[in-house]
């Protein structure tokens, strides 16, 4: 295959998880390239990528998800990768699917193409209070941008190298993934969704907590309403 | 206003004035950041050496007391400053992002090195 593949693992405290994640994609997927992404992990998940002598970036400070994707991305940029997906860390995305999410990008159907657990909703649905929260970013969207998303805070998508560039100067920093796809379609990209079917996360903890979950809904929110201001619309994708 | 208290406020003025050359001369404080005190000290001396300035404002703003008239533009001075300081934060925070993704890349190109090399 001449497409360059790259797979993003954003890693912070994966410990228990990361080893199984990168296996698992080694072995259902050995035409791509991966690199982790270890964001100034805690405990031992530096060690770990060593030992195991798997490519990694390691982040000095802690940046946060969308910092160090966007790390990746620009990594992505440098090396003249084809396609960059991003997967997290903590066995939710399984590599199986990983191709099911690539394909539209290679087709050339969408520049972002987003694994989708609702459209076929099969397996993990996640918990009725996130659904709603989900179900309203969606619908912010909708209205912000006129574009449907249904798992708009999925982190399992692929994007091609001109959509990977734009991120690789623009992205958000705390909870990026809602916000990329509004940005990404005011920006003038195309943008759709595959579906997959994602696990819970094997161990460890999410990034999400639930008391934290009332700041995540209003700053997101509202990032996204500044987004739709300060982002001009492009028709045709010309960013 | 006492001749004693307007003293009192024309030397304060001054010692704050002093305080933000020494810290420039010394470079603790960038010019960029040092224009709005520098504002601030001048116009002090001037409203503690002259309060004319502050009754005819009053009379302009219709404000009872000369003194929450400066207590108003004091605060307006204080919101400036903050806001102008969370926009530094934020240019700072997002150069020290970028930095630290330079970093991160050139790491792990220099790790690949060592190994190759050894």
């Amino acid at each position: 295959m001449d497409t360059k593949i790259l797979v993003l693992i954003p890693c912070y405290n994966e410990e228990e998880n990361i080893v199984s994640t990168v296996e698992r994609l080694k072995s259902t997927c050995p035409q791509v390239d991966f690199l982790v992404i270890n964001d100034c992990s805690t405990d031992h998940s530096a060690d770990i990528l060593h030992a195991h002598h798997y490519p990694f970036l390691d982040l000095p400070v802690n940046l946060g998800i969308g910092g160090g994707v966007q790390c990746g991305y620009q990594y992505a940029v440098h090396n003249g990768y084809d396609v960059t997906i991003q997967m997290d860390g903590d066995g939710q995305h399984d590599p199986a699917y990983l191709m099911e999410v690539v394909q539209p990008v290679l087709d050339g159907t969408y520049d972002m193409c987003i694994g989708s657990r609702f459209i076929k909703k099969e397996g993990f649905q996640t918990s009725f209070m996130r659904r709603v929260g989900i179900r309203f970013l969606s619908w912010l969207i909708h209205l912000l941008c006129g574009k449907r998303v249904l798992d708009v805070t999925s982190g399992f998508r692929a994007c091609n190298a001109r959509m990977t560039a734009y991120f690789a100067r623009h992205y958000a920093i705390d909870y990026p993934e809602p916000e990329a796809i509004l940005a990404a379609s005011l920006a003038g990209f195309s943008v759709g969704e595959a579906p997959v079917i994602m696990r819970e996360r094997q161990g460890g903890v999410s990034s999400i907590h639930s008391f934290k979950s009332a700041y995540y809904m209003i700053k997101v929110s509202l990032a996204l309403i500044i987004d739709r201001f300060s982002i001009h619309k492009v028709k045709g994708g010309k960013a | 206003m006492t001749p004693e208290l307007q003293l009192f406020m024309v030397l304060g003025a001054l010692v704050l004035l002093c305080i933000i050359f020494t810290l420039l001369k010394r470079g603790l404080m960038s010019v960029k950041y040092s224009l709005l005190w520098l504002l601030l000290a001048v116009a002090l001396v001037i409203a503690a050496a002259f309060p004319y300035v502050i009754y005819v404002l009053r009379d302009i703003l219709s404000i009872e007391m000369p003194v929450n008239l400066v207590f108003l533009l004091m605060f307006c001075f204080v919101l400036v400053v903050l806001l102008s300081l969370s926009i530094a934060i934020t240019q700072l925070a997002e150069k020290c992002k970028r930095l630290t993704q330079a970093n991160a890349i050139l790491e792990k190109r220099v790790r690949e090195l060592e190994e190759k090399n050894r």
